[in-house]
């Protein structure tokens, strides 16, 4: 027993992965791994795989039994002492409704994701890795849960989560990513998730997330975002490690994953673009720009990564440029979009004041004053003569991202950018040259896309009015929808402020 | 105020700043330890602290859990240093490596010689043990009236460990370059401390070598080939020698003497800018050029030790990757230069050494 007691952290770790590694006998790997060859992905020699961390599964429940204790011991003291009324402002929580509602369930799909992919890749060390990666995307959603939980007893628009998931229009951006990476094979998967999600774009994620939550009061979603922050150590290694392992196993893989890399950047490039839009304009404190968080955690993080990613003569993803040009413009496209479809969506919003219009022009110098703020004074006139202004016609969506067409040229933000396919006698319509190549390399799959406005106009989703499919999505009419002004979300906090003064006296 | 931290298991130490982290210490002197996020919240970068006093700064309490400090772990990208201190981190110790204690000694410069119009080999006698070093290794020298010491690597192989030789290039308005090329003389005393550096040859597993240098970065290759040679090493040997023009080649009859002696060394020099009169027999291109050239592009079972200004050395790092040979293979030593200190690039976390 004292011999056992003695091992390395190290040898501990090759027993609890490599040693629990066993040849089939009764049945032929190609047959255990049916998906492992069709990508056109060759490993010749899964053990030159290097474990990127050596966590044994004791240690790992040690772990994150702590992680549950101080999270839970923090969720419970929010709730306990009221915390969403030290939040900045009640229109801050349809930043969290978008980010609970559109990204929590990803964790679940990213949990579903490598646990098939961690049964489906050869490799021991791998798919340890993946296992792990699977518990805590589980463990990630949990505490998200139990953060709706508690905003849902007093806000609208967190009631029906799951549901919506899979039906609203706006949702179906999050989760069509996710789902073009888990039918994925497994090593698409590996670098769409593991690499380029996990690796490249999180931090432009959580970072702003989590900053922008302690900024603007919200306990409860900076500690289940540092909580899930905390296993990303594990993540980002194994990312890491697996685009590594599969350019040094064989030059035939060097194209396969630039084209995931090109493919997951410009994805993941238009899921974040709502990050974009939280962060100008949703939260009432600001942090930063997106602009400006975008330099930061791409333009540099990202520079030197893929600095040194060409040595292995990969390149920085294609449209790389375009995406950072459009950072002078996609939140407040995005912005737009959703003030014009606030009728159809669970959260609400608001045209911004003018100090934070003010705020805009001096972070988007080159862009805000000359082709955004015109637009938004329009539309507050009209809110002043009592036409608050929304759109009543369907929007066109890309294929690929879905997201509604409103994106501009790049170099051209006067002119909307169409791009088109002819696909089995059909025109599919891209939002960019981005979306447009990832349908290019793949009609057959994209060409099945669930997008909501065809659906709707097909009568897939409750009927032929708007108010039909707003039922059919299960929104609470007149309370998750329309502007903020004039919300019960908006009712009930003037009242707790209003109460709260009277007893201040 | 600046601390001196110390690395184990490999015993590199680094100066860190006031208010400088670990880690950013560690990454601008060259050294890698495992990272991510770079700012307190994956918990990539943990390291225990053996000895010493630092302050955690912004870890977050999910990344570093209160019985991980209670423990003496920290966050090596957030944490400060308030005294002297010791860590050890998840790096891997080497099987080559041997731990050499770092000393003080004091050399006397026994022959200067012109070896290039701008390069000065230097030799200098120690007295008693001499200094136990790696071949590959470099050595610290001060240089009377300048502040802080110079980094020199060794050209001799260790078994003249009583007889220390330096190549040293003029830096233009180089204080340490310019007292050693006018005012140094033969005779005179200067304190070596060291040996240092982590550029050694793996011999564990014997593959053929490639040597790779750029103009004074000859002198740990130098050095290596000559211990191996010394050692019976039977393993097939190629240097690569780039330089600008003939004018700037050195030691070119002593590793023509050595390859002819010895069939599996291939000695190639080679000149990027060759000047009119140069002799045509001698290849042109740069150093990464003739690698690939050479070997049909195509490294796989070798092993890579590379020396020399930092643009040769990442576009052989380039070829040999693309040709298959990756960092578990490829060694180097950059050339740090005063001033390169605090200034390197920060680097994603891609590879630990390279």
């Amino acid at each position: 027993m004292n011999a056992i007691g003695k091992l390395g952290l190290k040898q501990r770790y090759a027993l609890l992965t490599r040693g629990l590694d066993w040849e089939p006998s009764y049945q032929p790997r190609d047959k255990v791994f049916p998906y492992a060859a069709f990508e056109g992905i060759k490993v010749h020699d899964w053990s030159k795989w290097e474990d990127p961390f050596r966590l044994t599964m004791d240690a790992y429940w040690k772990f994150q039994a702590e992680k549950e204790r101080k999270l839970y011991a923090v969720l419970d003291s929010f709730a306990q002492n009221n915390g969403q009324l030290g939040l900045t402002d009640a229109r801050y929580v349809n930043a969290i409704k978008l980010f609970l509602t559109g990204v929590s369930p990803l964790e679940y799909q990213a949990h579903r994701g490598f646990a098939h992919t961690g049964r489906h890749l050869p490799g021991i060390g791998p798919r340890i890795a993946a296992q792990m990666q699977s518990l805590d995307e589980l463990r990630h959603v949990q505490t998200q849960v139990h953060t709706i939980s508690h905003y849902n007893k007093f806000f609208d628009g967190f009631h029906d989560w799951q549901h919506m998931h899979d039906r609203v229009w706006y949702l179906s951006v999050p989760k069509s990513f996710f789902d073009d990476a888990r039918t994925g094979g497994p090593f698409e998967f590996m670098i769409a998730i593991g690499f380029s999600f996990e690796y490249v774009l999180t931090n432009l994620l959580f970072v702003p997330f989590m900053s922008g939550a302690a900024y603007n009061g919200d306990l409860a979603t900076v500690t289940f975002g540092f909580s899930a922050q905390s296993d990303e150590s594990r993540h980002m290694t194994l990312g890491i490690e697996v685009i590594k392992f599969l350019l040094e196993q064989d030059p035939d893989n060097l194209p396969i994953v630039q084209k995931w890399v090109d493919k997951w950047f410009w994805r993941g490039h238009r899921v974040l673009g709502l990050v974009a839009m939280m962060m100008d304009y949703m939260l009432p404190r600001k942090i930063m720009s997106w602009r400006e968080a975008w330099d930061i955690y791409f333009t540099e993080a990202g520079g030197s990564l893929f600095e040194d990613l060409a040595r292995y003569g990969l390149r920085p993803p294609r449209y790389a440029d375009v995406a950072t040009a459009e950072a002078e413009h996609i939140s407040h496209q995005n912005w737009a979009i959703f003030y014009q479809y606030t009728h159809a969506a669970a959260f609400h919003t608001w045209l911004p004041s003018d100090e934070e219009m003010d705020w805009l022009s001096e972070k988007y110098p080159n862009t805000f004053d000359k082709y955004y703020r015109p637009r938004l004074e329009m539309w507050r006139e009209m809110e002043k003569e009592g036409k608050r202004f929304y759109n009543n016609g369907l929007p066109q969506l890309c294929t690929t991202c879905q997201i509604p067409m409103g994106y501009t040229e790049p170099g051209d933000p006067g002119t909307i950018c169409f791009r088109t396919s002819e696909f089995r006698g059909e025109t599919y319509h891209f939002c960019s040259d981005g979306c447009k190549d990832i349908f290019d390399d793949e009609p057959e799959k994209f060409a099945q896309s669930w997008l909501p406005v065809h659906q709707i106009f097909q009568g897939n989703c409750g009927g032929a009015s708007v108010e039909d499919v707003l039922r059919w999505y299960r929104m609470n009419l007149g309370a998750d929808n329309m502007d903020q002004a004039g919300s019960p979300d908006q009712r009930q906090w003037d009242a707790w402020m209003e109460a709260r003064r009277r007893v201040a006296g | 105020m600046s601390h001196t931290l110390t690395i184990e298991p490999t015993g590199d130490t680094v100066t860190v700043e006031d208010g400088q982290t670990i880690l950013d210490a560690c990454l601008r002197r060259g050294i890698w330890l495992p990272h991510a996020c770079g700012h307190g919240l994956c918990g990539t970068c943990k390291v225990e602290v053996v000895d010493g006093t630092i302050d955690h700064g912004d870890a977050s309490g999910f990344a570093l859990m209160d019985f991980e400090r209670e423990e003496g772990r920290t966050l090596a990208c957030t944490a400060t240093l308030c005294s002297d201190a010791t860590i050890e981190a998840d790096v891997e110790d080497e099987p080559d490596a041997r731990r050499v204690p770092v000393r003080d000694t004091v050399g006397t410069v026994v022959r200067l010689d012109d070896l290039t119009h701008d390069v000065k080999g230097v030799v200098l006698e120690l007295p008693g043990d001499g200094l136990d070093f790696q071949a590959g290794q470099y050595v610290n020298l001060t240089v009377p009236g300048v502040d802080g010491p110079r980094a020199f690597s060794l050209a001799n192989p260790p078994s003249q460990r009583n007889r220390l030789e330096l190549h040293v290039r003029r830096v233009p308005g180089g204080q340490a370059t310019g007292y050693i090329h006018d005012t140094l003389r033969v005779g005179d005393r200067l304190t070596v401390t060291g040996p240092y550096g982590r550029f050694f040859v793996r011999t564990a597993d014997p593959v053929p070598s490639i040597f790779l240098a750029g103009g004074t970065g000859l002198s740990s290759p130098k050095a290596m080939i000559l211990d191996l040679l010394e050692r019976g090493w039977e393993q097939p040997m190629v240097l690569i020698h780039g330089v600008r023009a003939e004018r700037d080649l050195y030691d070119r009859p002593v590793f023509a003497a050595l390859a002819a002696r010895h069939p599996g060394l291939t000695y190639i020099p080679v000149l990027s800018e060759p000047q009119a009169g140069d002799d045509p027999d001698l290849a042109t291109g740069f150093v990464h050029e003739v690698l690939q050239r050479h070997f049909g592009g195509m490294f796989a079972g070798r092993r890579a030790y590379l020396c020399g200004p930092p643009p040769m050395v990442e576009a052989c790092i380039r070829t040999l990757m693309q040709g298959r040979l990756f960092e578990r293979d490829i060694f180097t030593e950059r050339f740090l230069t005063k001033g390169d200190g605090g200034e390197g690039r920060v680097r994603s976390p891609l590879f630990k050494r390279i």
